[in-house]
């Protein structure tokens, strides 16, 4: 089988050597069913033992190999070589979050907005697990599926100008996730994540640029989740103001 | 947790050119700017209004017939129609309706918003003026 080689061009930040990231090209020989991340793997195992990224299952499950693949956000184990054929490759690290090394980017403040929204079944009071499990159809079901998808690759957070602003926002991945936990039907939680998905930097910080649904590899759709946070928002203030008792 | 960061982390800014780095981008800066003529528009009506309040109605028509104005009027009405349709199009993608077992799809949305613009447009000209 014949080989193409590929030119990549990889942002290399070693904070222990360099004031400033640069850039270092990369010859690589590819057959057509190799990725971007094979191309790294290659380099790192024959060319260059120093380069640093993350990556895990090689699948688009783990969401670990995000990286800004000629300017945008996506899953290196997801973008074929082939498709880049005849120019070079520019690897960087996802825009918007703190570089560690090479394309490797802090993930801390990500981590802290996911713990932040709860992501998991609230109950008002647990039953044991003898009484069987919280029953769900699949109408209900289908309401927040598509939320669930989510491998946390935060590809959303990189192609987000808001966040890159202020950091504070909470993000598409962190409210879609809380939207998705929200609409769960056995979930009773609505009363402790409200008041996290509307504060000044929740849902509402968002201004529709829609870049993050763009990216998602998993077909979330990140926006869709943040607007229908806010119209469930909306709704809700509004019923409380007329019925300030009963109204929810 | 222990504090293991023996360097620190490169801090990335925004760019003020961040938005022409894609056309998705782009488009959605172009969407935000024709806001301003929106709201610019509206400014001057709302000075032309005050015109006929305080004097008569014959200074608000004279203000509007002013050849700036009326340039304006026209820039601003193309941008106005750009912005309506890209929030229609928009309403589309955030609240689709869904028919059976389909969801609408936003250009939908879009094409039924233009129609609804036109027909109660035109039905508030002909109730405030050619009635």
């Amino acid at each position: 089988m014949s080989q193409d080689i590929a030119t990549i061009r990889v942002t290399r930040y070693r904070p222990e050597k360099d004031a400033k990231p640069f850039f270092q090209e990369y010859k690589v020989p590819y057959r057509h069913d190799m990725v971007v991340l094979d191309a790294l793997n290659y380099i790192k195992a024959e060319i260059d033992g120093s380069l640093t990224y993350r990556w895990s299952c090689r699948m688009g499950v783990c969401g670990s190999c995000g990286a800004n693949i000629d300017g945008e956000p996506k899953l290196t184990c997801a973008s074929f070589l082939h498709e880049f054929k005849g120019r070079t490759i520019t690897v960087e690290p996802m825009t918007h979050f703190p570089v560690i090394k090479d394309l490797v980017v802090d993930m801390q403040d990500f981590m802290e907005k996911l713990v932040k929204i709860k992501p998991w079944i609230i109950r008002e009071k647990e039953t044991p697990p003898e009484q069987g499990e919280y029953k769900q159809s699949a109408k209900e079901l289908e309401r927040y599926s598509q939320f669930s998808s989510c491998i946390n690759c935060m590809l959303c957070y990189a192609a987000c100008p808001i966040y890159g602003l202020n950091e504070k926002f909470l993000g598409p991945a962190a409210t879609a996730l809380a939207y998705r936990y929200i609409e769960d039907s056995r979930d009773q939680g609505k009363e402790v994540r409200f008041p996290i998905v509307h504060e000044m930097e929740g849902a509402w910080e968002c201004t529709l640029v829609g870049e993050c649904s763009v990216v998602c590899p998993k077909g979330v759709d990140p926006m869709l989740a943040i607007q229908k946070t806010k119209i469930l928002g909306a709704t809700n203030a509004i019923k409380s103001l007329l019925m300030p008792r009963g109204g929810r | 947790m222990e504090d293991n960061k023996r360097y620190p982390e490169l801090r990335r800014r925004l760019s003020p050119g961040w938005w022409t780095a894609n056309r998705h981008y782009t488009m959605y800066m172009v969407r935000e700017w024709t806001s301003l003529f929106v709201a610019l528009y509206s400014l001057i009506f709302i000075y032309g209004l005050s015109l006929w309040a305080m004097g008569s109605r014959a200074d608000f028509l004279n203000f509007l017939k002013n050849p700036a104005i009326v340039g304006f009027s026209l820039i601003a009405l193309v941008f106005t129609m750009y912005h309506a349709a890209t929030w229609f199009y928009l309403l589309g993608a955030v609240a689709p309706v869904k028919i059976g077992r389909s969801r609408t799809k936003p250009w939908q949305a879009l094409v039924l918003n233009l129609i609804l613009l036109v027909i109660i447009s035109y039905l508030a000209i002909w109730l405030l003026v050619l009635r």
